[in-house]
């Protein structure tokens, strides 16, 4: 029997696009309409893994639940400083579920925002933010920028519901009204949709948007005949196009956060959209890559104070990005266990961090298989947020919406799972042996 | 002259919280007090007895009588000499994260490398270093005004990014190359950078900032002059104009 | 649970510093009870305080915290076997947020401003503080289907959009700011003053307050319109808050109580045209209050050292940013309002500052009639509630005032009223402002007061009202009041002289409103279109679920309306 849901949010990336079309069959998801392949894909799913498993020499062998949950309890009881990673392709009722372990454990809590926006929310508490909803841009913006990310591949439908080619009460027009820019180190398929493509010399985007700073200023005479590859005339062009529009956006991705410059970039281009402000009306917004990383910088800032990488093994938060980040402290060989949920780092950390993570226990929370499944000592597999367990989702403007349970699932959820371990902690808490090898 | 000597026992895996050596906390406590003093690895409360063979003078001191000898490997040892008044600690070997942070007076000497965060919000006293430092030294916390206020930070080999950002006062003298963005948002303080750099004084808007080797300068710095200083010739330059920033940045012509 | 020999000020039922008994039984005060007995013998004993207007919960509190980890290490606690880590000053984490106002003696706090598409953030963060019970209001005066409907003089379908917009956001109350400014700021301008049209819109703030107005009284909401006014902070501005009270006193009251609240009129009481000759307007906006009675304030008084400013009128904020050269933030929200982010730092040798902190007092001491006016602090835009007993303690002593001026600017003394003002607030006054009238104010029948069916909401304070003095033991008042000896919420003990015991879960407070379905179906005409063409997501996944509210208190009105739908 076939059933139809409507108004499904998609669970794949930082657009949450809420207008799904989902059809199940045998507690299947058998269509998907309206999305983008990427989400697609992420509703339809794939192979999954089938049993909790626990590590036994080479293999992984298969055990019940509750030894998992054990086992996991016992290895995070055991680690004197562990980390707690993820976090971002789960709902936050999980995450405040982790947030509440790594308490209990005393460890380290972080997400994905480690290897993605960390810099951007860096930037923030330097500077603070001018945002505002994704509608507002829709019904507002006739200039839209693009820096150092690319929508067409990572953010399909961003363009289509919420910035450059849609319309909205003041944008009637759609993209006919609006003047795209797209800013980046190579050609890509975002700046084929541009007016205006601005190519930049990679690493030199710091002193592009100081330029573009001046220029804001009336400053011109300071700015050089070229900066970071990008001519005087250009420079001028694009903040000549900024003061003229009525509501201009800048969205930026990890092209800025990530190249020669990281957190100091986004503090630049946030002090720059403040000083537009004094000429028009201007926004800006990282564009948030997993679908729930900005859930869980939420979730972590109204729980613990901090947003992201907070140590609690002093039995209080302690937040010191540069020290307490996850790709750092397993970089250092800080911490002595990991629990991975909803996440790969094994796929998107550096090599040597990798190494690392493989010479220490690992817990492993996730519907499917991926690589960081080969470093797991023990692996519990879960239902997947936003297709077999409802939850709260944030966008990447910081709406939140409820994902909706579309099937049933033999999986508990993450939240369960978590919660599990949990209880499995408070009871196991003073009676595990551990191996103590070192001091 | 009060001297309490620390050796590792062994090597350490998870990095130890050791806010406790410091000659504040050591002048008026007993050898026996000293060795049970707490310190953390990671959650678990430990002992510096259990990490550290604790030997010296038994009879307690004046805070700035009192020498610490740290004698091996402490680069896995953080927040050592924090917020330490007066007195003397020197390492005889490398230190880890968090040295001197809050520092208000004494002396904190490193033969050897400093991990991270030296020095950071320091306030008084003197830090030396005779290799390489870290990032973010001198630097101050996360997103407040000022970080370091006062006191001398001397590193002779070379120094990670962010030095002295969020300055406010004191002076960093590195006598090698800095990462990049040294001196960011600067509202106060001298730093003087032997070898070479990248983006010196972004957001600057007081302060001194000399390099010596070559440095990539932001737009926004405008050319004073050229001018000799102890022989050298420097441009001057004025900025960070983004600021309206009237702090000086010296780089080394030729 | 029986409270023994304190002296108790309940005087929404005229007791005044009596010496009684109270008893507590299944969470309720009653006549009489067994069980513990807890000795308070001498003590001061008010109800569990009431804090009408604090920004407690939501997006804009989030964002306060998430660009300041300086305040999140400023006020860094760790955890307990009871109590969860704490952190924060200005921006205190939702746990520290509960554990705070149940040692000070507070029971009960409503988050002063939720914007409705982000409501189901605001309940995220409410049902995370511990203790007390909340309630959030709810922002409506720079709606665009509020402005469309106040255009088209349709005060039946605005009060079909308040009920639907109060069930899609679990809200209490109608919240207006800076009405129609919210708007502007989506392109960048602001509105002047009432008469100012809002653009694109073709309605006046004056037009919008006053259809609001009416609406909450067709609705006969438990609370009047709760408003910001427009020009807040600005030189001069008391003409607007005159201006904008007299626009709304022929307006009938559908209950016992006020037609509007006014937020925090320190901000608003302000005189001079410029910052340079700025100075004090309280004596006549006092004056006002003293001769007019559809109007009730509360303070939103200064504290001296770090403040985070947080509010809904964004251009204030944008204006702050860039006089501060500070960290700004700033959220503009897709068809319905605006809010900026600023943190700052009040400075007793700042003229302006000390002034503001000035006008708060005199407001206070000046105005006849306690009921009119509660004491708050605007958390964390005064500055913190934890430092509600500095106010206090102020209010009770001219001498500490006298002590205060003397360390402040001595513009003080020229451009406010205060240095001269000989009135000493009583602790009857002090349990109006800060108890029975805030919960009258908001229509919270069970709250504010130690009556039989009251909430058993009680705090001792280890102090002995009928040996202190507090004009002269000012300090001593300050202290006692920081830290409760014994708070007790729901009949429960929660905290023993300043140490929390125990975290029960409160409730949240919202009003289910029923408007005649007629009025509804039109109302959905309008919206549909506007989901189709203006909003970024769907009607179906807009509402606030009930897996948001999980101990909801619901006070339902508008039975009496005919043909009454929900």
């Amino acid at each position: 029997m076939i059933t139809s849901f409507e108004d499904v949010i998609c669970s794949f990336c930082g657009c949450l696009c809420d207008d799904l079309a989902v059809e199940v069959e045998d507690d299947k998801v058998t269509k998907v309409r309206h999305s983008c392949r990427l989400g697609a894909n992420k509703l339809m799913g794939h192979e999954r893994i089938k049993a909790p498993m626990v590590r036994a020499g080479e293999d992984l062998k298969e055990v019940s639940y509750q030894e998992a949950y054990d086992r996991a309890a016992e290895i995070l009881l055991c680690a004197k400083h562990p980390l707690l990673y993820g976090w971002a392709s789960t709902v936050c009722e999980a995450q405040k579920k982790g947030i509440l372990l790594a308490e209990e454990v005393g460890g380290i809590i972080d997400s994905t925002a480690t290897v993605c926006h960390g810099p951007s929310i860096m930037g923030i508490e330097e500077k603070g933010m001018a945002g505002a909803t994704l509608g507002q841009i829709k019904n507002r913006a006739d200039l839209v920028i693009f820096w150092g990310c690319n929508p067409a591949e990572a953010h399909p439908r961003h363009t289509l519901r919420y910035s450059s080619n849609v319309c909205g009460r003041f944008t009637a027009d759609g993209r006919g009204c609006k003047n795209v820019v797209v800013v980046d180190v190579r050609e890509t398929k975002s700046s084929k949709n541009a007016n205006k493509f601005v190519l930049i010399k990679p690493g030199t985007d710091y002193e592009v948007i100081t330029a573009l700073r001046l220029l804001v200023a009336s400053k011109d005479d300071m700015v050089p005949d070229e900066v970071g590859g990008v001519s005087k005339k250009d420079l001028a062009e694009v903040v000549q196009v900024m003061k003229a529009s009525k509501f201009g956006v800048l969205f930026f991705g990890l092209g800025l956060t990530h190249s020669r410059g990281r957190s100091k970039n986004i503090d630049n281009a946030l002090s720059l959209v403040a000083e537009l402000n004094a000429h028009t009306k201007f926004v800006v917004m990282p564009m948030r890559g997993h679908y729930n990383v900005g859930g869980m910088g939420q979730v972590a800032a109204w729980e613990t104070g901090f947003p992201m990488s907070i140590d609690f093994a002093r039995g209080q938060a302690y937040f010191n990005p540069g020290e307490t980040a996850a790709c750092e402290v397993l970089g250092h060989k800080e911490v002595d266990a990991t629990l991975v949920v909803a996440a790969d780092p094994a796929s998107n950390f550096p090599r040597s961090i990798v190494d690392n993570l493989a010479n220490m226990p690992v817990i492993q929370v996730d519907p499917y298989q991926n690589p960081t499944t080969l470093l797991a000592d023990v692996v519990i597999p879960s239902a997947i947020a936003g297709i077999e367990a409802e939850g709260t989702a944030y966008r990447m403007d910081g709406l939140a919406l409820r994902m909706k349970k579309l099937v049933n699932s033999p999986f508990p959820s993450d939240e369960e799972v978590i919660g599990h371990i949990i209880e499995s902690v408070r009871r196991l808490k003073g009676t595990v042996s551990c191996n103590d090898k070192e001091a | 002259m009060r001297t309490i000597t620390l050796r590792p026992l062994r090597a350490i895996g998870v990095p130890l919280e050791a806010e406790k050596i410091s000659p504040d906390v050591f002048a008026p406590l007993s050898l026996s007090q000293i060795r049970s003093l707490e310190a953390f690895q990671g959650n678990r409360r430990t002992l510096i007895a259990d990490h550290f063979k604790v030997e010296g003078d038994e009879a307690v001191a004046l805070v700035e009588e009192t020498t610490i000898r740290l004698e091996g490997d402490f680069s896995r040892v953080k927040r050592i000499g924090e917020n330490m008044s007066a007195g003397t600690i020197e390492i005889l070997g490398p230190v880890g994260m968090r040295a001197g942070s809050g520092m208000k007076g004494g002396l904190l000497r490193i033969n050897g490398n400093a991990d991270d965060w030296l020095g950071r919000e320091m306030r008084g006293g003197k830090i030396l270093v005779s290799k390489n430092a870290g990032n973010y030294v001198g630097s101050g916390y996360r997103g407040e005004k000022c970080g370091m206020r006062g006191g001398e930070i001397e590193i002779d080999g070379s120094a990670g990014a962010y030095l002295g950002e969020h300055m406010c006062g004191g002076t960093i003298h590195v006598s090698g190359n800095a990462g990049d963005f040294p001196g960011a948002v600067n509202q106060g303080g001298i730093i003087v950078i032997g070898g070479s750099t990248f983006l010196p004084g972004a957001e600057m808007t007081k302060g001194t900032i000399t390099v010596r080797g070559k440095a990539t300068v932001l737009p926004s710095y405008k050319k004073v002059e050229e001018i000799q200083i102890e022989g050298l010739a420097y441009q001057k330059y004025i900025g960070d104009l983004v600021e309206n920033g009237k702090g000086e940045l010296y780089v080394a012509l030729g | 649970m029986i409270i023994r020999g304190g002296i108790v000020y309940d005087p929404a039922n005229g007791i005044f510093g009596e010496e009684m008994d109270l008893c507590i039984d299944n969470g309720r005060i009653v006549e009489d009870a067994k069980g513990e007995v807890i000795d308070a013998s001498g003590l001061l004993v008010m109800p569990g305080g009431v804090d009408a207007h604090s920004h407690i919960a939501g997006p804009k509190v989030n964002t306060g915290r998430i660009m300041s980890p300086g305040d999140s290490r400023m006020g860094t606690e760790p955890k307990t076997a009871v109590c969860r880590p704490s952190t924060g000053y200005t921006v205190p984490n939702c746990y520290a947020m509960g554990y705070r106002y149940a040692r000070m003696g507070y029971t009960t706090a409503f988050e002063a401003a939720t914007p409705i598409i982000e409501s189901r953030h605001t309940h995220e963060e409410l049902e995370e503080i511990p203790i007390i019970d909340k309630g959030a209001l709810t922002l409506f005066g720079s709606n665009w289907e509020v402005m469309e409907c106040v255009r088209d003089k349709d005060i039946s379908k605005l009060a079909a959009y308040i009920s639907w917009g109060l069930r899609a956001s679990r809200g209490y109350g109608v919240k207006i700011v800076n009405p129609g400014g919210g708007e502007a700021w989506g392109f960048g301008s602001n509105v002047k003053g009432l008469y100012d049209p809002v653009p694109n819109f073709d309605v006046t703030p004056a037009e919008i307050i006053r259809a609001l107005a009416q609406a909450n009284e067709m609705l006969q909401l438990p609370h009047s319109i709760h408003l910001h006014f427009n020009n807040v902070g600005k030189p001069g501005n008391y003409t607007t808050a005159i201006e904008t009270l007299e626009l709304l006193k022929d307006i009938k009251p559908s209950r016992m109580r006020q037609i509007v609240h006014v937020a925090h009129m320190q901000f608003s009481a302000y005189g001079g045209t410029s910052w340079r000759d700025f100075d004090s307007q309280a004596p006549v906006i006092a004056d006002y209050y003293n001769t007019h009675n559809h109007a009730t304030m509360d303070l939103g008084q200064i504290i001296f050292g770090n403040a985070t400013t947080m509010t809904a009128d964004a251009p204030l904020e944008y204006g702050n940013a860039r006089l501060l050269h500070a960290k700004w933030s700033n959220h503009d929200i897709e068809l319905e309002e605006s809010s900026g982010v600023v943190p700052l730092i009040y400075g007793r040798k700042m003229p302006i500052n000390a002034i503001q902190w000035a006008i708060g007092l005199e407001l206070a001491l000046l105005t006849k009639d306690p009921w009119k006016v509660l004491m708050t602090t605007d958390h964390p835009n005064g500055g913190p509630f934890v430092n509600y007993p500095e106010v206090i303690a102020l209010l009770m002593s001219k001498a500490k005032r006298a002590e205060e001026i003397a360390t402040v600017h001595e513009l003080v003394t020229k451009r406010t009223t205060l240095p001269g003002i000989e009135r000493e607030m009583d602790w009857n006054d002090i349990t109006i402002m800060t108890r029975a009238a805030p919960a009258r104010v908001l229509g919270l029948e069970d709250k504010g007061h130690l009556g039989p069916g009251a909430d058993a909401d009680i705090s001792i304070y280890n102090l002995k009202p009928e040996e202190v003095d507090p004009s002269k033991d000012y300090k001593l008042v300050k202290n006692a009041l920081s830290l409760a000896k014994y708070t007790i919420k729901s009949g429960q003990v929660v905290s023993i002289d300043g140490e929390i015991t125990a975290t029960p879960e409160g409730k949240t407070y919202w009003v289910d409103a029923a408007v005649p379905k007629a009025d509804m179906d039109r109302l959905m005409i309008d919206l549909k279109a506007k989901f189709e063409r203006y909003y970024s997501i769907k009607m179906s996944n807009y509402m606030v679920q009930d897996a948001y509210v999980t101990r909801p208190m619901v006070i339902k009105t508008g039975e009496q309306v005919s043909e009454a739908v929900q």
